[in-house]
């Protein structure tokens, strides 16, 4: 029962006594029952959010993965273009664990006469080295390499998302908020647009300006920003007529305050999801780019050209693309759960995906 | 209908176009000519330059290079097989490359319609839990990830299939790239399949079918799968990008040769003619896909018919 019918029927002939209020504090009820609509939208969000327990892995992982992309390669003394061609393709040796039995450094080698056991620290006699992750070809750290990549890696890719967005958006709403003739011109530039694959822009690009991190956020910039503007624009057709908006004209609102200061706070759930969607595309893209000798010049390092120098020695040293390749499947599998975590929390209406 | 797909068609046309400018502009930027022998004399050049059309004002390079392209004549290599015809070099190879991608589209759509039903069939169990971590992991962990797993499992460790492809073993060498390409496929599928199912299911004429004393396979199959299928379409286009892009790196990993492998060669090599030929290609196989997708979606599907015509 509402409290206003509770007055008007009080003004009568019927006064309330203190039993008739029940306080409630059931944590599981609050959160389905009528209550509900009194709960602040994004404390909802964070509500339906929370209960969904592979985005809330996703958001942890993508935490720690952050971190370790800060602090990883300063926990160790080595940095990661430092060669040492002495100590190179060692094996992963941690302290501590070296005394179980793994990461001791020791690696199986398949010769023609069948496998043996190396221990490239013991040889040397490194007794006081150690590289948790491995050395490289080289003799670089990649515990270092794998972690300063992956902030490369996701330097990329959250700049290209967010310039993306800021495009995308914009494009989208100016388009859809004009509608007409305008919409038309703009809607067909898109489809042209649309047509190319990525991969060939991308590619045609990256030949003719020099490689490097510029250039890659460039490129995603140029391919990226299609599907935001398209959501941008079925949202804005979805809430221009509203009242809101009228109301905002008819106190002299002129186009771009009601495009960005009316309509855009409300369409920025579906907007964030996008963004969470297409930073898993660019992690991919930008290390699709790196093996195919296009990223990263070097020493310079991003995941995509670390696998890609892992692949040289898949068959001899296994455990050089390991750790890249895990973090990079790690971080796109936790954007995209995130990214649907997001999705069902903002529009728990929509089909199930 | 009729003029939703001729307009559909206009657009392909004009995309097409837009590419071959951009390509064209591109050719035009790239530094040095086809003639910078310096033993040429101005006289000697200006004879090769009528010789070969380069002496017309841009506008009909443009075009008679626009119908060299859509005629078939790609150019020829200059780095990687010297003077080699580029449709040559792609004769051999695109019918590998499309093998591999048929196959992975195969395995992906029948693998993927499995999954799909059984988590719907079994909502809320286990299987449909696990069906989803299945297909989440597809979607999002990208194809050569898989391809580098399984080459070194199943290739060098295992032993049980080749680690590169060759022609001789056909078959047994096709099967690890086919399965690599194929996760995504079958991860949006079994999503897909999912999400239409339970729609379906809980339909009225599902409902109708049921108290009409139909059961068991009849049911699914003929009622429900049918209906849930038809929406299918709308997820060949990004399966297609998936494809083409993964292609790249997965027929570098397993050493196919095919048009993607060319591609990367090209792209490392410098032979800036090879790749602008394939770039071409992929976008008028692209563009030519997503025509048929289009229109055969409005075939197929009445509501998006009608609401196309509007």
């Amino acid at each position: 029962m509402s409290s206003i019918s509770m007055e008007a029927s009080a003004s009568n002939e019927y006064i309330p006594v203190d039993s008739d209020f029940r306080l409630k504090d059931n944590a599981e009820e609050i959160s389905i029952d009528t209550n509900f609509a009194a709960q602040s939208f994004w404390k909802d969000v964070f509500v339906r959010f929370v209960h969904k327990k592979s985005a809330v892995f996703g958001f942890f992982m993508i935490l720690l993965i952050t971190v370790m992309a800060i602090v990883g390669p300063g926990m160790n003394a080595y940095t990661y273009s430092g060669q040492d061609l002495t100590q190179k393709n060692l094996a992963p040796r941690i302290p501590v664990l070296e005394n179980l039995g793994i990461f001791d450094g020791t690696e199986k080698m398949s010769t023609t006469s069948g496998t043996k056991v190396k221990n490239g620290y013991e040889e040397n006699g490194l007794d006081d080295v150690y590289y948790w992750f491995g050395s490289d070809i080289y003799g670089r750290d990649i515990w270092t390499r794998t972690w300063s990549g992956a902030r490369v890696s996701l330097i990329i890719a959250v700049a290209a998302a967010i310039i993306d967005m800021l495009i995308g958006m914009s494009y989208g709403l100016i388009s859809g908020y004009f509608g007409g003739k305008t919409d038309m011109i703009m809607q067909r530039i898109l489809e042209i647009s649309n047509g190319i694959p990525r991969l060939v822009i991308v590619t045609l690009l990256l030949l003719i300006l020099a490689p490097g991190m510029l250039t890659i956020i460039f490129a995603l910039m140029l391919t990226e920003w299609i599907g935001m503007s398209r959501i941008a624009r079925a949202e804005m057709l979805k809430l221009k007529e509203q009242e809101f908006v009228l109301a905002s004209r008819t106190l002299g609102a002129g186009s771009f305050f009601i495009i960005f200061r009316e309509v855009l706070p409300n369409i920025i759930g579906p907007i964030i999801t996008q963004v969470m969607f297409s930073i898993p595309t660019a992690i991919f893209t930008e290390a699709f780019l790196s093996f195919v000798g296009l990223g990263i010049p070097v020493p310079q390092c991003s995941l995509g050209s670390l696998i890609s120098d892992g692949f040289n020695s898949l068959t001899t040293h296994p455990y050089q693309i390991v750790p890249p390749l895990v973090v990079m499947a790690l971080l796109m599998l936790s954007f995209n759960l995130v990214a649907d975590g997001l999705r069902e929390a903002l529009d728990p209406k929509m089909k199930e995906m | 209908m009729k003029k939703y797909t001729l307009k559909r068609i206009l657009t392909s046309f004009l995309t097409l176009l837009a590419i071959l400018l951009i390509l064209f502009l591109l050719m035009q930027l790239m530094p040095g000519s086809p003639f910078n022998d310096e033993k040429l004399s101005s006289d000697q050049r200006e004879l090769l330059y009528a010789k070969y059309g380069l002496d017309q004002p841009v506008i009909v390079q443009f075009f008679r290079y626009a119908a060299n392209m859509l005629r078939g004549d790609l150019g020829v290599s200059y780095n990687i097989s010297k003077n080699t015809p580029i449709s040559q070099l792609i004769q051999t190879r695109l019918p590998i490359s499309i093998g591999i991608g048929g196959a992975a589209v195969t395995i992906g759509a029948v693998l993927g319609l499995l999954l799909g039903l059984l988590a719907a069939l079994k909502h809320d169990t286990i299987w449909d839990s696990l069906a989803t971590i299945i297909s989440v992991i597809g979607v999002s962990v990208p194809s050569y990830v898989f391809a580098l797993a399984l080459s070194y499992y199943f290739g060098f460790k295992l032993r049980w299939f080749p680690m590169l492809f060759s022609t001789k073993t056909l078959y047994s060498s096709s099967v690890l790239p086919s399965i690599s390409l194929s996760m995504f496929t079958m991860a949006s599928i079994a999503r897909f399949t999912r999400s239409e199912m339970l729609e379906v299911l809980g339909s009225d004429y599902m409902l109708l079918a049921e108290s009409k004393g139909i059961s068991g396979s009849a049911l699914i199959f003929r009622h429900a799968l049918r209906n849930a299928l038809i929406p299918i379409i709308t997820v060949l286009a990004p399966l297609i990008v998936d494809l083409m892009t993964g292609s790249l790196v997965v027929e570098k990993i397993f050493a196919i040769p095919g048009v993607g492998s060319l591609l990367v060669n090209a792209i490392q090599s410098n032979d800036y003619n090879v790749v602008i030929a394939l770039s071409f290609i992929y976008s008028a196989l692209y563009i030519g896909i997503m025509l048929v997708v289009d229109i055969l979606y409005g075939i197929i599907d009445p509501r998006i018919r009608l609401a196309k015509e509007e």
